[in-house]
């Protein structure tokens, strides 16, 4: 490369006559060329991401000087102080992309990272809201129990001798279903229980019936059937001696029993 | 004999075609094309002042070349050849400059996301 470079001008200051005076428009032309190189001559950011260019930038520019000391070769100054401009620009493009390859690698890690935070803060979140769910329903009459959390629903949600949900179940029913769509894995297990007046049979049908209807209010509100068990107790396990209409009226429930979060109930009575 | 002797007229006129003229830029010329190629690979387009320059060079380059003024081909296809590359950085600095707003935009959304009243 060296010798070319030295030869270059002896070959042509045969051909050509040496001058001295170049026309102002090629001085022009290769002060842009140096002022191009001269803004990344210094970079080292640039020297580091294009080496090469940065090479050949100054070797076309170093011709482009050499030649505009021969008259007739304008047209060869032009053309390399052109191309050194140019190779001054791919260089200093070449870069920007590196600075922005290490930007971005920067700004992916930044986003990682926020994006674990963001799923620990929405976990931690549900858990609030299920946390805060669990007390609503304590204080819907759901106690904490050997059972597990066992929710009451009590005689007042169904009309006499009806297995039809009365109206004013409705709120409790939701808060179930709302509770149960924030905590998927939970499965439940609905047991009907009427009081010792009449036929046993028919106890146990009409508890089954009234498991169901609240079974079936909670799939209506989307709640998957898969999750939902229905047993009818009759007039076993009562929650109260069956001496007084009171008592009786106590015995005549909904026990709504929940497993814990991965689906698991304390075993069926 | 006939053969040698056309054989011998065809070498006659390639050694006088080299002489009178500087050596045609075959290799500069598939450079040239091969960078253009690169840079429309990369996504630079004709909206690109570098491609379209470096395009239109290549065109004149390949008029000079069925011209024989194979000078003034290797100055055009040299030009190009830059024009391009320098097309094809600029096509790729303008992805990545887009893949930095789109992750900051992420991560500007995922921000406000945590920084919401809880």
């Amino acid at each position: 490369m060296k010798g070319y470079f030295f030869a270059a001008p002896l070959v042509m200051s045969v051909a050509l006559l040496p001058g001295c005076a170049s026309s102002p428009a090629i001085d022009k032309t290769l002060l842009d060329a140096q002022l191009h190189f001269d803004r990344i001559k210094s970079d080292s950011n640039v020297l580091r991401s294009a080496p090469k260019d940065v090479v050949r930038a100054e070797e076309t520019l170093n011709k482009a000087k050499q030649l505009s000391g021969y008259w007739g070769s304008d047209e060869d100054v032009r053309h390399f102080a052109y191309l050194s401009q140019r190779y001054s620009d791919i260089a200093r493009e070449h870069a920007s992309i590196r600075l922005q390859e290490e930007q971005a690698t920067q700004l992916q890690l930044s986003l990682e990272h926020l994006q674990l935070q963001t799923r620990e803060h929405e976990l931690r979140l549900a858990r609030e809201r299920g946390d805060w769910l669990v007390d609503q329903l304590l204080s819907l009459g759901t106690a904490r129990t050997e059972r597990g959390l066992v929710m009451t629903l009590g005689d007042v949600l169904f009309s006499p001798g009806d297995t039809r949900l009365d109206p004013s179940a409705s709120e409790t029913v939701l808060k179930l279903a709302q509770f149960l769509r924030i905590n998927p894995k939970r499965e439940v297990r609905i047991e009907g229980y009427t009081d010792d007046q009449g036929d046993d049979e028919l106890n146990q049908h009409l508890s089954k019936q009234r498991a169901n209807a609240v079974a079936n209010a909670l799939s209506a509100l989307g709640i998957d059937p898969g999750r939902l068990q229905t047993v009818g107790y009759g007039e076993d396990y009562p929650v109260a001696s069956n001496d007084t209409t009171e008592h009786r009226a106590r015995n005549r429930r909904v026990e709504v029993v929940f497993s814990d979060e991965s689906g698991n109930f304390v075993p069926a009575r | 004999m006939n053969i040698q002797y056309i054989g011998m007229a065809l070498m006659v006129m390639l050694a006088m075609a080299g002489c009178a003229n500087a050596p045609a830029p075959v290799e500069q010329m598939k450079l040239t094309s091969q960078a253009i190629e690169q840079a429309r690979e990369v996504g630079a387009t004709e909206d690109s002042s570098d491609f379209s320059l470096a395009q239109a060079k290549l065109i004149q380059a390949q008029q000079a070349m069925r011209e024989e003024n194979y000078k003034m081909a290797r100055v055009l296809a040299e030009q190009a050849e830059l024009d391009a590359r320098l097309a094809e950085a600029k096509a790729v600095s303008g992805k990545s400059q887009a893949h930095i707003e789109e992750l900051n935009k992420q991560i500007k959304r995922l921000r406000k996301r945590l920084g919401e009243p809880e």
